[in-house]
């Protein structure tokens, strides 16, 4: 990846990291949208398994500092998705539009899965509420925004040749 | 090749199994090890998006609440509204209870309400009748000075009419009295046709002797002649010689004590009260209607006066008694001014019994201004 397409990559992830702590709390929706996510998933599919873990790890750290009953959870969900995302993207993933929210989807869903469950907050019913119901909501809405955003970002994130 | 992509494949693994580890030693450290690298994090690195998140929760914040804030304004601003009324009225009703003070005797205070029928516009229905000793041909006024006569006693009601009514007139003369006349309504030129309303709110005195010649802003009040007014209430003041027809006496225009709008709580005078009694010591300075008037106005304020004016002899006792103890029994006569020595406050049996400075109590007229000599330690707080 040349020092452009890097510079513009990080660009679109600040931006991404902007909107989770501005227009997220601004909408304050019962079910969120996650700009993190869709950060570290638009980020984890043009690096390295490796650096896509760090780069989850280093993200989710940063949104676990606020909530230290839950610190750690974030991060362990962040490092787990980005590199799942740079595995898949990989191994068979392809540049569509539909594929594409299709994996913020899952991404937001799994990032759930994962928080929750290390997390260790939330038994029973509440918990299953939370990973049926709004957590498919969030993850739909994320994939929505997403999309949105993806295709808002493209001409940043992948310029068209001369 | 195989070996870099072997290699790149092994940090990736390492990597990964890496922040896993680290994360989730993470979740199982102690509330405070992890509440510490938290607000460190806070404090540094994420501190810039804390607070972009904190302004955008306060937005949203002032967004959801516009709604509430604007009930809330415009709750303030009606209250305002009503306040200000309730201040004009409050005014209002301190003038009367001043005119009342310098009464003193033979009156009885009422309401003056409009009667809505059209006609009646120059009328008002009083609150008080016959049984508070009202009679048909009594005065009713206001602080300001004259504003009617009560023309129908009922038991519990009585109407009156206003100074602006056709029927309205009463013997007036210059508060020098110099010059008598009788004071009717002012109805101009086109007021007096049939399609064209009169112009009410001035008042003419008429039948002035021609050697009588008055200057605008001359006093005019009731003479007592006649016997329905008693002498000394204001009406008015000269605005301006009137020319008419007639060459023997003269005519002049008044601008009103009393505007008919203001006119929502007045008094009525009592027979008794107007047999062969001038009113001139009510309104003092017959020179200076106006002045007279704000001075009774004035008087009204004597409630607060009277209970700022204990809170300060209640300190100047307190003072007093500060003096008496410094100087003790050796000094017989004290040059401090003393005060009596407020209701409920303890005997002390000090010089200050003795003190033969000792001010008298003074007048219930309390719109003198309290004078600064009095405040203990020289005004200083």
């Amino acid at each position: 990846m040349s020092w452009t397409r890097s510079a513009r990559a990080i660009i679109a992830f600040a931006l991404l990291v902007l909107l989770h702590y501005t227009l997220r709390p601004l909408l304050g929706w019962r079910t969120p949208v996650d700009f993190l996510v869709i950060a570290v998933l638009l980020s984890a599919v043009r690096v390295r398994p490796g650096a896509a873990a760090l780069i989850g790890f280093c993200t989710g750290l940063v949104a676990d500092s606020l909530t230290p009953s839950a610190f750690g959870a974030g991060a362990l969900a962040m490092t787990a998705v980005g590199a799942t995302a740079s595995w898949l993207k990989a191994v068979f993933f392809a540049d569509n539009v539909v594929l594409h929210g299709f994996f913020f989807f899952v991404g937001k869903w799994a990032f759930d899965i994962v928080y929750v469950s290390a997390e260790r907050r939330m038994h029973g019913v509440e918990l299953a509420t939370q990973l049926l119901l709004w957590s498919p909501l969030s993850a739909a809405l994320t994939a929505v925004a997403g999309v949105i955003l993806l295709l808002m970002l493209r001409p940043v994130l992948e310029p068209q040749a001369a | 090749m195989a070996r870099a992509v072997r290699s790149g494949t092994r940090v990736d693994t390492v990597l990964l199994v890496a922040c896993c580890a680290v994360a989730l030693l993470a979740t199982v450290l102690p509330l405070n090890l992890r509440e510490a690298i938290a607000g460190g994090l806070r404090r540094t690195v994420v501190a810039p998006l804390v607070t972009l998140q904190q302004q955008a929760e306060r937005g949203r914040s002032a967004f959801l609440s516009r709604e509430a804030t604007t009930s809330r304004l415009d709750s303030v601003a009606l209250r305002n509204m009503q306040l200000e009324r309730l201040e004009t009225e409050n005014e209002r009703l301190r003038a009367v209870l001043g005119l009342a003070r310098e009464l003193q005797w033979g009156f009885v205070s009422a309401e003056a309400l409009r009667i809505a029928d059209i006609g009646e516009e120059q009328s008002r229905t009083l609150t008080v009748g016959s049984r508070a000793g009202v009679e048909a041909k009594t005065p009713v006024i206001a602080p300001e000075g004259l504003v009617g006569m009560v023309r129908t006693v009922d038991p519990n009601s009585s109407i009156a009419i206003l100074w602006t009514h056709t029927d309205f007139a009463a013997s007036a003369m210059s508060a020098d009295r110099s010059a008598y006349g009788i004071v009717y309504p002012h109805l101009s030129e086109a007021g007096r046709g049939e399609n064209t309303p009169p112009e009410r709110y001035l008042l003419e005195l008429r039948g002035v002797a021609f050697r009588s010649a008055l200057k605008p802003g001359t006093s005019i009040v009731t003479s007592g002649l006649g016997g329905v007014y008693p002498a000394g209430i204001p009406i008015g003041t000269v605005l301006g010689e009137l020319r008419t027809s007639e060459g023997w006496a003269r005519t002049y225009l008044i601008r009103p004590a009393v505007r008919p709008p203001d006119v929502s709580s007045v008094i009525v005078l009592l027979p008794k009260r107007i047999e062969g009694q001038s009113l001139d010591r009510v309104w003092r300075s017959t020179v200076s209607a106006d002045s007279a008037a704000r001075r009774i106005a004035a008087a009204g304020d004597s409630l607060a006066r009277r209970a700022a004016a204990d809170s300060v002899r209640g300190v100047e006792a307190a003072a007093a008694r500060r003096a008496a103890d410094s100087v003790g029994r050796l000094a017989p006569r004290d040059s401090t001014p003393a005060v009596p020595r407020p209701a409920g406050a303890p005997a002390t049996g000090r010089p200050a019994a003795t003190d033969s400075a000792r001010r008298a109590q003074p007048r219930p007229d309390t719109t003198r201004p309290a004078r600064p000599g009095v405040v203990p330690n020289g005004g200083r707080p």
